[in-house]
């Protein structure tokens, strides 16, 4: 493993990662209640741009299962993005959106919009993003404050107070829904982490914030290498060390905002991606962070796939099938942590 | 070393600390291009706050620091390391960087947003890793690395900025004596091809051999820098470190060398009791440093500037009659040192050689009264007094001198005679 990859090694990488997504979500779509072969996928989606008639079979495509599939993407890519971006920020590879209760504010905050506008399209498509944005941006700052001892934060107490935080609001919330017991159901299904109210205006607002989330960290990644450094380090350098946090733990707060106002609480990803990532391609967040976002797109992809039909007709939340993958990862993180 | 031009790093009555607590004040000091200046001092005397304070992560309260002429308060961080770079004690390394990677990052301050290393870039990466010694690891793990390897490419990374100002904390306290050698050589160079360099150092020896002046921080301020010379005497380091120690010229560098003695803490109690040294050539310094810290005084007779022994005497506050460098003793000096030692409890006589110069002492030794001890036994490899010292010696024994063969010895017999003296 080299850990300073060419410009040429790291195109590489990165076409190699755009192909199999592009790869997995050709196949996700595809496969469902109704199969549709790739090659069909592919002609329903070409009709669909250049504005071709449609079959009975393309507007599946292009109505129900593509919109899923693309946000899914999305989704995954925000929770990976958000997850590099803690881990180098805290220099911790535990951390990750859902760990540092960022997740829960983001919910917390989405809930108290549902339950006191009202479920109106305009605002679950832009009411809710904004609470969960707030609620982002308030959480971490709470569990930065609360972690931090001589403006450090070390692995044990930013777990803790992610850990208590995360509890705190996920229990705020379930009042909430005992409270405003009418908006009860729809609520805690979109909590429990999916997809099924995917749809082409989610797509658009997601993909808005995502984009903007992505400015950020795409014109700091040589700061994200060095802040690995240590923050006096990183200053003796000629990074701008306060600024740079702020302006990162917003972009990584307002792409968890994204994702969770359209798919609820979704554990792991965050966490997952970004190491696999950095296993195999070393930590230069020059490929890191597109390298990350992308697996983490893909492993989002496959999970919403294996949600909705290894139990079909019945659907899965997509939350479970990434805790049940991520649960394990986490603890086998911490054991070798523990060992070194 | 002075030079015409305004001093590249200037601090200007300027306070540092913390948040509302200064923790050094009024510091005063301008290093310019070509010099080396060494900040010593105890534990938690604020050298690490001062250069701190340069690179903003200390404040400075009041005051200015300017760096290039320019306030540092008014750059930005990238303007400021473009100036000046830092070598600090340990970096924490822990992830999977190769030891090039980690010394490019050293060049960001001259890099634009999304802007990859230009071949001049490279160029001056390729340049400082020869310099340092460190070409080999460019593709080494640095997280792999030991620590001398990890501190040169950390010299490297500050060298990569291409600073004008270079900030040491300590650089070399992880490093074996080799490393050691090789990094300050190299940063002595880099001063004397027009460096400004700001170092601050546990190790007096190694501040007094690189420095060309030395600031002494203690009590919350900083004394004006000096030649290492003027700034170490062996009276500011007692007073500052609280250590009595010797402060020669070591004949190898030709630069200060400082063995410290005794901690002044440990030799602050009431004296049991007198004893006489005779001695010279550093035959009594560790006797009488065990004297001290045994509570003893002591009464050392005639010595030559230069000599060891007289340099321990001077640092312990015995009692002893200087004699010019390579001089003898008069027969008042004589006189002296006899009713010094008759004062005493009992005369050590160290195995020191004798000559013309110092067999004055034995004799009047020998003429105080006072008890004898005597430490070995005189040949004639010793004797460089005509016969004198041994014939004294034979004198002395036939009267019934003690004989000890140790330093440790003569002392339990010095402290017998002295106890039997309070008894009476």
């Amino acid at each position: 493993m080299t850990s300073a990859p060419g410009p040429a090694r790291r195109r590489l990488a990165i076409a190699t990662l755009v192909v199999v997504l592009l790869v997995a979500m050709v196949l996700a779509v595809g496969l469902g209640a109704v199969h549709i072969a790739p090659g069909e996928v592919i002609g329903a989606i070409s009709r669909g741009v250049s504005g071709a008639d449609l079959n009975k079979a393309d507007a599946v495509v292009l109505t129900l299962r593509l919109p899923r599939v693309v946000l899914a993407a999305l989704v995954g890519a925000a929770l990976a993005l958000a997850g590099v971006l803690y881990q180098a920020l805290f220099k911790n590879p535990l951390a990750d959106p859902y760990i540092l209760g960022v997740s829960s504010g983001a919910g917390l905050g989405a809930t108290i919009v549902l339950v006191t506008v009202g479920t109106s399209f305009a605002n679950r498509a832009f009411g809710v993003p904004a609470g969960a944005f707030a609620g982002a941006l308030v959480t971490i700052a709470l569990v930065v404050r609360l972690a931090s001892r001589a403006g450090r934060a070390d692995t044990t107490s930013l777990l803790l107070a992610g850990v208590a935080i995360s509890y705190t609001l996920a229990a705020v919330t379930s009042f909430l829904l005992v409270v405003f017991r009418s908006s009860m159901h729809s609520v805690v299904f979109w909590m429990m982490g999916g997809l099924t109210a995917a749809s082409w205006q989610y797509v658009g607002v997601v993909a808005g914030m995502f984009a903007a989330g992505l400015v950020i960290p795409t014109f700091y990644a040589r700061e994200l290498n060095i802040m690995l450094l240590g923050d006096e380090r990183a200053a003796q350098l000629g990074v701008n060390v306060e600024r740079f946090k702020l302006l990162v733990l917003a972009s990584a707060s307002l792409v968890v905002a994204a994702a969770v106002s359209v798919s609820g609480l979704i554990g792991f990803v965050g966490l997952m991606t970004p190491h696999m990532a950095r296993l195999v391609l070393g930590p230069d967040h020059r490929l890191l962070l597109p390298a990350s976002t992308l697996a983490g797109a893909i492993v989002m992809v496959l999970a919403d796939l294996a949600a909705r039909t290894v139990l079909a007709p019945v659907e899965i939340p997509v939350g479970i099938v990434t805790a049940v993958l991520g649960g394990p990862f986490f603890v086998w993180l911490l054991v070798r942590k523990e060992r070194r | 070393m002075s030079t015409p031009q305004a001093p590249l790093l200037a601090f200007s009555s300027a306070t540092v600390g913390y948040g509302s607590v200064a923790i050094v004040r009024e510091v005063e000091l301008e290093v310019s291009a070509g010099a080396f200046v060494g900040l010593v001092g105890p534990n938690g005397a604020g050298k690490s706050t001062l250069l701190r304070s340069v690179t903003g992560a200390a404040e400075v309260l009041s005051g200015a620091i300017t760096l290039g002429g320019g306030s540092i308060v008014r750059m930005s961080p990238k303007q400021r390391a473009r100036i000046v770079g830092v070598v600090p004690q340990t970096l924490p390394v822990a992830f999977a960087f190769d030891g090039r990677a980690f010394v490019e990052m050293g060049r960001h301050p001259w890099l634009g947003r999304l802007q990859d290393l230009s071949a001049e870039d490279a160029a001056i990466v390729d340049e400082v890793m020869e310099l340092t010694d460190t070409s080999r690891l460019a593709r080494e793990r640095v997280d792999t690395l030991s620590g001398g390897d990890l501190q040169r490419l950390t010299v490297a990374q500050a060298l990569a900025q291409r600073p004008r100002v270079l900030l040491l904390d300590e650089p070399t306290s992880h490093l074996d004596l080799n490393h050691r050698l090789q990094v300050l050589d190299l940063v002595r160079r880099l001063a004397d091809e027009g460096m400004a360099v700001l170092g601050v150092f546990h190790d007096l020896d190694i501040a007094a051999r690189y420095s060309d002046h030395i600031a002494v921080v203690a009590d919350g301020s900083m004394a004006p820098a000096q030649t290492p010379e003027r700034a170490l005497s062996a009276a500011v380091i007692e007073s500052v470190f609280g250590v009595k120690a010797v402060v020669r010229t070591d004949p190898v560098t030709g630069t200060l060398a400082i063995t410290p003695v005794v901690r002044r803490a440990d030799i602050e109690r009431p004296t049991r009791g007198r004893v006489g040294v005779v001695c010279g050539s550093g035959a009594g310094a560790a006797l009488m440093r065990k004297l001290a810290l045994a509570s003893v005084s002591v009464a050392c007779g005639a010595l030559n500037r230069g000599d060891v022994d007289q340099a321990v005497a001077e640092a312990l506050d015995a009692d002893h009659v200087d004699l010019p460098a390579f001089g003898e003793m008069t027969a008042a000096a004589e006189e002296v040192v006899r009713q010094e030692y008759a004062a005493c409890a009992c005369v050590i006589v160290a195995p020191t050689p004798f000559g013309r110069a110092n067999v004055g002492n034995l004799r009047a030794a020998v003429r105080c009264g006072a008890p004898l001890v005597l430490v070995g036994e005189m040949t004639a490899e010793r004797d460089f007094s005509g016969g004198e010292a041994t014939s004294l010696w034979g004198e002395v024994v036939k009267a019934g001198a003690l004989g000890v063969r140790t330093d440790e010895e003569a002392l339990d017999t010095a402290l017998g005679f002295i106890r039997d003296g309070a008894e009476e």
